[in-house]
């Protein structure tokens, strides 16, 4: 099992250029990378002997409007090693005009539907993914839910349908 | 066993309209549309300690061409009120709606843009439980209300 400051060294080491920040903050390892290198990274975190990161579990976007991240969205991974029991969370930035990141579901398949979920409530797009489309929305549906922008009660979505009228009704 | 043996060979006379009303009231076939936590409450009224039986409605029919009464129990998404309206549809004359807790009802706590504000909206609701979720009781007596009211029903006002 290495600690988190182990754990980030050996990422330091190896991804110096593309690294923004790094942090140990509670015990829990936290790496915060530009989007360009996620497949490199996490192909390193999973195959790596000491580290083997061999479950993704969980994946989710943020929108870090006027929250002051390093750029409007983020993809959270959090990564654990059965075999060694420790955990890390990987921080990609995506900016507003253009946002894409390449997928990690050739890695692990779980982040197949995570990935579409993200697309789903940000519109961040996954390059290379296998079946790119809503997961939870209907296919029809225009916006980006969990967007900060984007009101609670929606745009007319909810009201949006026929009416049935009682048979005989004058 | 039965009336024969009491009545004998004697006729009764009554309304047309009483007679259908007095049977329909009387073997309502439930559809439930169990969506969320409503649907376990209905569970329980189907069940020995409140038993819809006692009111026949007791046959509880998954398909929509068997049953008369729509029992809607749980919040409404944009995804299903589609679904909810081809169920509807395929429900043969005469039906019945009940709308079974808050969410069905009003939308409930689930003022998003996915929620349908009360199915009302756009399927026709005859009869609403509130509750979030409603006791047994209360979904027993929106029944009995949806009973009289079906007593008062004309036949032949289909035009």
């Amino acid at each position: 099992m290495a600690t988190p400051l182990e754990m980030l060294q050996k990422v330091q080491d190896k991804f110096s250029d593309n690294i923004l920040k790094t942090s140990d903050r509670l015990g829990e390892a936290t790496v915060s990378i530009e989007r360009d290198c996620i497949v490199d990274l996490m192909n390193f975190l999973r195959d790596d002997t000491d580290l083997a990161f061999d479950f993704l579990m969980d994946l989710c976007g943020v929108d870090y409007l006027e929250m002051g991240g390093f750029e409007r969205f983020g993809v959270t991974y959090h990564l654990y090693s059965m075999k060694y029991n420790h955990r890390i969370r990987v921080k990609a930035f995506i900016p507003e005009t253009d946002p894409k990141i390449d997928t990690v579901s050739h890695l692990w398949h779980a982040a197949n539907w995570a990935e579409r979920e993200v697309y789903d409530m940000y519109g961040i797009g996954f390059n290379n993914h296998p079946d790119m489309r809503r997961i939870l929305n209907p296919d029809d549906f225009e916006g980006f839910p969990l967007r900060k922008e984007f009101p609670a009660e929606g745009i007319g979505y909810r009201d949006n349908f026929e009416k049935i009228e009682r048979l005989g009704a004058q | 066993m039965g009336l024969e043996s009491k009545l004998g060979d004697n006729i009764f006379t009554t309304q047309l309209d009483k007679f259908l009303n007095w049977g329909r009231k009387n073997s309502l076939w439930p559809m439930p549309f169990g969506t969320a936590c409503c649907a376990i409450e209905f569970m329980s009224v189907m069940q020995n300690k409140y038993d819809l039986a006692r009111f026949g409605a007791e046959a509880m029919r998954f398909s929509p061409r068997q049953s008369d009464l729509l029992i809607v129990a749980g919040r409404v998404s944009i995804k299903m009120m589609p679904v909810l309206q081809r169920i509807y549809r395929q429900m043969a004359e005469p039906k019945w709606v009940i709308s079974m807790g808050a969410c069905a009802s009003s939308g409930g706590i689930f003022d998003t843009y996915s929620t349908i504000q009360g199915i009302d909206n756009f399927i026709p609701v005859d009869a609403y439980a509130p509750g979030c979720p409603p006791r047994p009781e209360t979904l027993l007596d929106a029944i009995i209300k949806l009973q009289k009211k079906i007593e008062t029903e004309r036949s032949i006002h289909y035009k």
